[in-house]
């Protein structure tokens, strides 16, 4: 379960202070699918960013599993991060240089899964994703949509708890999109991963079981899908 | 994350930018290079000393020589116990031994003997219907390690023995070297007390006993012909006798019984106001010379590692500003501070090891060939002067990769203390 409680951010100082998030508060269960809406500037960004520890609010508590992440010294968010959640972004990210096999290898490396057992669970992720045979390619080598693909390999190889996927079809076609979409939604039925999904993509948002839209930094509404 | 994974990751990187990583370890190989090749010429220059020094002198022997006055600024005041007794030399003038020094150096505990350096100045050496020779004597140390080319002394010349180099074997008629063994020389020697109108010469006879090389180890003894220390104060009583320099020697060679007694007997002979230099003395003049040679070498060496310190700097942080993203990504996913830190510190360890590697290297390819060149050249033999040593080529690699972590230390805390948001928003 994921709690945010009263977070509020403000970015800049005195004058120039800019409130990206204020007051905000919500409760996500385990293995829900989530899609965070709004317009570019509203906040949605950094509220994926402040719900995974990679930016801190000035005030407010994120309560993952029942610990307050924001009492955790950064070595221990690293650590929390590297072992229990993972990203895909609009851009990929994915190392261009390297072959797919090593840019999937990575969450493993930087989690210190031991090397013995990291190529059955790189293989099983690029078969998850239908890319075992560019397993040596290098990532320049793909199309925009392989990359994604890539870049959700990469996001379930170390079985995370928590799927972050910030606008994940933005920078793709409405085909390929589609593909994405339906990886990540399978993985979230599959495993009862948490996928928390920031876009402004209506139709991708109405496939989640819940909707939350932020507006100005704050929480406008949370629609949850009826069963 | 483990060294080992992000030591491989750090050596990927660097394979991407292939051509930037080669530039920026060429610079520091320069350094590399030059550093090898200095230390490589200094150990070589003194096995070579260390070799010369011990093969034409004896741990057991002392030079002695008459201790220059302490401040000597200005002429030297005249003395009357010194009168007629200073000797000239091309550096300066010197007091010298005289019989009664010698007497006094003899009565030196542990002292075995004392030789004065005789020197004879002959007037030729011929043999039977054969041309006439200028030659230079010396007197025959067990001592000194000569190489021959036919005959050997064994360790010890007769009286009547003589030991020629290997130039007077033709000079002087012979077939060869193996053919003059055992046939005799004449070697002919003015009376200079005798009066310019009544001048008086005699030759003496010598056998010879064994033809020595020239060697690349050559200092003194080699370059002249040898005789026994009899047989050289016999000529140099027939040619001196009379005169005024008479048993007045610049220099006076004692051998000590023991080579631990050495500097005792340096010391005590320091008090009777005499200078005396032990073979260690001898090898330590020269090696502050090759020394000297190898520190300015080295300097230069440390120059061009500085120059690249600052390219290794720079093309770090090119790269960090390069790989923001990656950085960021990296961050993202969990991966430590200290660990971002490391990545970039051990790409300049690469770098280091890279440069020290090639420098290093080239410089051995460089030595290997020139040896046997530098050799030909200065004829030194079998001797090679540039020595490289497995260790010291080590310590300048491990030396490099330290002194590359350390200039990549201010571009990987950049890379450390970039904040993941920032960095993946960079487009």
């Amino acid at each position: 379960m994921i709690e945010v409680k009263n977070v509020t951010k403000v970015y800049g100082k005195k004058d120039n202070a800019f409130t990206a998030l204020n007051d905000v508060s919500f409760t996500i269960e385990d293995g829900a699918s989530v899609a965070i809406l709004g317009k570019s500037g509203s906040g949605k960004s950094t509220l994926m960013h402040v719900m995974s520890g990679l930016d801190r609010p000035e005030s407010g508590e994120i309560i993952i599993d029942g610990k307050n992440i924001l009492k955790l010294k950064q070595k221990d968010v690293d650590k929390f991060r590297s072992k229990s959640m993972s990203f895909i972004f609009q851009s990929f990210f994915v190392q261009a240089n390297e072959s797919c096999y090593d840019n999937v290898s990575l969450p493993l490396e930087i989690a210190d899964v031991a090397p013995s057992r990291r190529n059955r669970k790189i293989e099983s992720a690029l078969s998850a994703v239908q890319l075992l045979d560019k397993k040596k390619s290098k990532a320049k080598e793909l199309s925009g949509g392989q990359k994604q693909r890539l870049a959700v390999a990469r996001a379930i190889v170390n079985n995370p708890t928590i799927l972050f996927a910030d606008e994940p079809t933005g920078n793709l076609d409405s085909v390929t999109g589609g593909v994405i979409e339906n990886l990540l939604f399978a993985y979230n039925r599959k495993f009862k991963v948490t996928l928390v999904i920031v876009t402004h993509d209506l139709d991708l948002a109405n496939r989640c079981d819940v909707q939350i839209h932020i507006i100005d930094g704050k929480v406008d509404s949370m629609k949850r899908k009826k069963k | 994350m483990k060294i080992r994974d992000i030591t491989i990751r750090a050596g990927r990187s660097l394979k991407q930018a292939k051509a930037r990583t080669l530039l920026t370890s060429l610079a520091i190989g320069v350094g590399a290079f030059t550093i090898t090749l200095s230390l490589a010429a200094g150990a070589g220059g003194r096995a070579y000393t260390d070799q010369i020094v011990s093969s034409n002198t004896d741990s057991k022997e002392l030079v002695v020589t008459v201790q220059p006055p302490k401040s000597q600024q200005g002429p030297q005041k005249y003395s009357a116990s010194s009168a007629g007794s200073v000797f000239s030399t091309a550096i300066g003038s010197t007091e010298v031994l005289t019989q009664t020094d010698i007497d006094r150096i003899s009565k030196v505990t542990n002292v075995v003997s004392v030789t004065p350096n005789y020197n004879p100045q002959v007037k030729y050496i011929t043999r039977e219907s054969q041309d006439k020779y200028v030659a230079s004597l010396s007197t025959f140390s067990p001592s000194v390690t000569l190489t021959f080319v036919a005959g050997s002394t064994n360790g010890a010349l007769a009286d009547n023995e003589i030991v020629l180099t290997q130039d007077y074997v033709s000079a002087l008629g012979f077939k060869n070297a193996q053919d003059s063994i055992g046939k005799t020389v004449e070697i002919a020697a003015d009376k200079l007390s005798a009066p310019i109108t009544a001048p008086e010469s005699t030759t003496f006879t010598f056998k010879i006993k064994a033809i020595s090389s020239a060697s690349g180890l050559a200092f003194r003894a080699q370059s002249s012909l040898l005789v026994s220390s009899v047989a050289a104060k016999n000529l140099y009583d027939y040619i001196n006798l009379g005169t005024r320099g008479y048993d007045h020697f610049a220099v006076t060679s004692v051998m000590v019984n023991n080579p631990n007694n050495a500097q005792s007997v340096k010391d005590a002979l320091t008090k009777l106001g005499y200078r005396a230099q032990t073979a260690a003395d001898i090898l330590g003049v020269v090696n502050t010379f090759i020394n000297v040679l190898q520190g300015i070498l080295l300097g230069f060496g440390a120059l061009a590692i500085l120059t690249s310190v600052f390219g290794i700097i720079n093309t770090q942080y090119i790269s960090v500003l390069e790989r923001t993203q990656q950085i960021g990504l990296m961050k993202a996913l969990g991966m430590r501070r200290r660990d971002v830190g490391r990545l970039f510190k051990l790409e300049a360890a690469w770098i280091g090891f890279l440069g020290g590697a090639i420098g290093s290297g080239l410089a051995f390819i460089t030595g290997t060939i020139a040896n046997p060149i530098i050799s030909k050249a200065l004829d030194l033999g079998n001797i090679r002067l540039l020595l490289f040593s497995p260790v010291s080529t080590l310590v300048v690699i491990v030396g490099l990769i330290i002194v590359s972590v350390s200039s990549g230390i201010l571009p990987a805390r950049k890379a450390a203390k970039l904040d993941p948001i920032d960095a993946l928003r960079t487009e």
